[in-house]
């Protein structure tokens, strides 16, 4: 499969802005970096056909994410800078270039995109929720089907598991807001 | 830092510094608010039959109280929405969607079986998926929220004599932190 224009363009786009958010001297930037490489890989998503995951890249990675980064930094020092990018850590690039390595060992075995005998295409749990799940819950969005319905114990964890975080990290910063 | 008014660039004021207005980004977030805000509500609400759901659309709805934050100051927004308001909601969602478990449960099938409901509802099985939308959202709206109040109040309150912003709930949660550390 080739890569529309459109694409090697997103990944040149992600690719650089992960770079710019692991490079930038100043935090700020290096903040703002992070964002645009969110709302790039969001866009990736949904040019992968995962409008869920993509939304919430996006609302989470690139919008509430560098909110809550920049409160961090109003309320913290912000080191006055004068270089654009830090020295690179050769020792952190060799490490991250292993990882890179090894993952990209892994790339060669996973099938095309948009393949039609991908396992995760014709898993019989896929063909399962996909030829019953209207039928089963009443949603049209399979995402919804099994995340609500075939696997809603485990959302109702996540759900709670957000909850408690919440309630852990007002806890820990000590708000009035939980009397 | 905060004695160091002096910065590079236009970074974010310091910590002491008074919240600024500023009329472009007022009027640009009351014109937007209300569309991001039926937005969101709609991502949660036909989660079922488009992208999207309880997560994303309580990140977008909460995004909203966020937005005006920024526009006219964390303060008054905080005062406007109330933490007890905040706290109940979120648990309100919990509770939403614990309930419908624990409801099939009452109706003599397994947790969360949304036939269970099949006599009570027409097309109960859509329609409570959405309530259990409905209530993951309002938890997540609340925590984004929370968060943000939380973060944008930093310690302030809780250090005793440091607390000047808010200045009688600083004194009350002054108050409960002693208490605290009196019980560990």
């Amino acid at each position: 499969m080739t890569p529309t224009a459109l694409e090697v363009a997103l990944l040149a786009f992600v690719l650089v802005s992960a770079v710019g958010a692991a490079l930038i001297e100043d935090v700020l930037g290096a903040i703002l970096a992070f964002a645009t490489y969110s709302l790039g890989i969001s866009i990736l998503w949904v040019i992968l056909q995962a409008p869920d995951v993509g939304l919430t890249e996006a609302a989470v990675g690139a919008g509430v994410m560098t909110i809550l980064f920049l409160l961090a930094i109003a309320k913290t020092a912000r080191e006055p800078t004068s270089r654009l990018f830090e020295p690179v850590g050769w020792r952190s690039v060799a490490l991250v270039g292993a990882f890179v390595g090894v993952l990209a060992l892994a790339l060669p075995a996973l099938p095309a995109i948009g393949d039609p005998n991908a396992p995760v295409v014709s898993y019989r749990v896929t063909e399962h929720y996909l030829a019953n799940g209207y039928e089963a819950t009443g949603v049209k969005n399979a995402v919804t089907a099994v995340l609500a319905a075939y696997r809603g114990l485990d959302t109702l964890g996540e759900a709670i598991v957000v909850f408690t975080a919440a309630v852990a990290g007002l806890v820990v910063l000590g708000r009035e807001v939980l009397t | 830092m905060s004695d160091a008014p002096e910065g590079p660039d236009v970074g974010p004021p310091p910590e002491e510094a008074p919240y600024v207005e500023s009329p472009i980004i007022m009027t640009t977030v009351r014109l937007i608010a209300p569309f991001v805000f039926t937005y969101g509500l709609f991502v949660m609400f036909h989660g079922a039959d488009t992208p999207g759901g309880g997560f994303q659309g309580g990140v977008l709805v909460g995004s909203v109280i966020v937005m005006i934050g920024f526009a006219f100051g964390v303060q008054p927004t905080r005062e406007w929405v109330k933490n007890d308001v905040l706290v109940g909601i979120a648990v309100a969602g919990a509770l939403t969607f614990a309930g419908v478990g624990v409801g099939s449960l009452l109706l003599g099938e397994s947790f969360l079986e949304y036939d269970a409901y099949a006599g009570l509802i027409p097309h109960a099985s859509k329609y409570l998926i959405e309530l259990v939308e409905l209530g993951i959202g309002a938890i997540v709206a609340a925590v984004v929220v929370g968060l943000y109040f939380a973060l944008a109040a930093g310690f302030e309150g809780t250090i005793p004599g440091q607390g000047a912003e808010n200045g009688s709930e600083a004194a009350s949660s002054d108050g409960e932190a002693a208490a605290a550390g009196g019980e560990a």
